[in-house]
């Protein structure tokens, strides 16, 4: 069909179309496409998905930048993430002495092979920590599936949960999710007030009848108690005041089982 | 680090234009976006300058990107309201041109590494060689991939039957 020393091959064409040839060959491929209609048919749709391209989503290389794209507030906000994470390690030392404190202080208390208050505390807060400053999926199953929730939950840490509802404290449910502890599943229920103040409560399952007294830590800003009651072992944390951290603890104890 | 800055800067609009056009979202092609840069500003002690940086940011964001469409995250779904009303008003003096809409719903049918080289090439300009470094394949595959690319964008817009005899200019 074309009989020319030089035919033209499907990459001479692309090659042309996007500009990737040398000059002598870009203009002989040139030449050559003025004697063959089809293929300089083809250059030519090509060139229309371009232009067709360009008009779609130029425009979107013209909008103004918004901040979270602008690499020196990324660079910020990475610093204030490490300084965060530093300060939340420091922290983090203080709460296991305090929670050892109060576990020796407890050990009456709890049983003696019993998974630590200092890991259910810690694992409570980093839960707390993870989501209650989530804005967009702060639980998997939302408040309005309060049935539903409390059927998934007691079913997967296999016991019988109630929600404790701390509406009559100012909290109401934003609901709840279903996490990984150490020695397996763990429900957080996470309640928040009007001033959006959320506290999460941490259950995991445990085995036995043992109970332990409320014990209480400190993180920071976050303060925690725990205790142990029916078969699960339950920490409440948040950014509270002492005083109304503990009737929540005390409302939420009252009504677990 | 303030030159590197600069650079990346320069080049974040180039980004927001790819990303809106693999994954036909605003608001996921920006997401995509940051994690890119953020990324990219984490491991700036990996970028070598013998490798441009435009490549290698683009490298970044289809990592991420198929990443995320591996976990069934950002995915093009057909043609968003948003693009629908980008028809412009002089298309009718033009009939020549390719109905963009279509456009649209064809470039989201394609396969994803179809779609990714077309649009480092044919939309953002990278030339062959910075196109193949930053999907990291050969210069010849990507050949391919384009020449498939436009192929299956002409036949989905139905300009490939019958070849229709007309002067291009």
């Amino acid at each position: 069909m074309n009989d020319k020393p030089a035919p033209l091959t499907d990459f001479d064409l692309l090659a042309y179309a996007d500009g990737q040839l040398d000059a002598a060959r870009h203009s002989e491929v040139e030449r050559l496409l003025a004697e063959n209609p089809v293929q300089a048919e083809t250059v030519g749709e090509w060139r229309q998905q371009d232009e067709a391209l360009a008009a779609l989503f130029g425009p979107a290389s013209e909008e103004v930048v918004p901040g979270r794209l602008q690499p020196r507030n990324i660079v910020r906000a990475g610093a204030a993430a490490r300084n965060r994470v530093l300060q939340f390690a420091a922290a983090a030392t203080v709460l296991v002495g305090v929670g050892i404190g109060a576990g020796w202080m407890a050990r009456g208390l709890t049983e003696p092979s019993g998974r630590s208050g200092v890991t259910l505390v810690s694992e409570a807060v980093t839960a707390h920590s993870i989501y209650s400053v989530e804005v967009v999926h702060p639980v998997e199953v939302r408040a309005d599936q309060e049935a539903h929730l409390a059927t998934w939950l007691s079913r997967r840490l296999d016991r019988p949960l109630t929600i404790p509802d701390l509406r009559a404290k100012d909290f109401d449910l934003v609901g709840g999710r279903l996490l990984p502890a150490e020695t397996g599943p763990a429900a957080q229920f996470m309640y928040e007030d009007k001033a959006g103040h959320r506290v999460t409560l941490y259950v995991v399952p445990r085995s036995g009848n043992s109970e332990t007294a409320l014990l209480y830590s400190q993180l920071d800003r976050l303060e925690a108690f725990y205790w142990t009651d029916k078969g699960i072992s339950c920490a409440i944390v948040g950014d509270l005041p002492r005083d109304r951290l503990k009737a929540l603890a005390v409302a939420s104890y009252d009504q677990l089982g | 680090m303030t030159a590197f800055l600069d650079e990346i800067e320069a080049l974040v609009p180039s980004l927001r234009r790819y990303a809106r056009a693999l994954t036909n979202n605003t608001d996921l092609a920006d997401d995509l976006v940051q994690d890119c840069l953020e990324r990219a500003i984490r491991k700036r002690g990996l970028w070598r300058p013998q490798m441009p940086l435009r490549a290698w940011l683009f490298r970044i964001l289809l990592n991420i990107y198929r990443n995320d469409l591996r976990r069934q995250r950002r995915r093009p779904e057909g043609t968003p309201f948003e693009l629908l009303a980008v028809q412009p008003a002089a298309q009718p003096d033009q009939p020549h041109r390719l109905d963009l809409a279509e456009t649209a719903r064809a470039l989201a049918q394609l396969p994803n590494d179809q779609r990714e080289a077309l649009l480092l090439v044919a939309l953002e300009g990278l030339g062959y060689a910075e196109a193949a470094t930053a999907l990291d394949i050969p210069q010849g595959t990507l050949m391919s991939r384009l020449g498939r690319a436009r192929a299956e964008l002409r036949r989905l817009t139905g300009r490939s039957q019958p070849p229709r005899l007309r002067t291009v200019k």
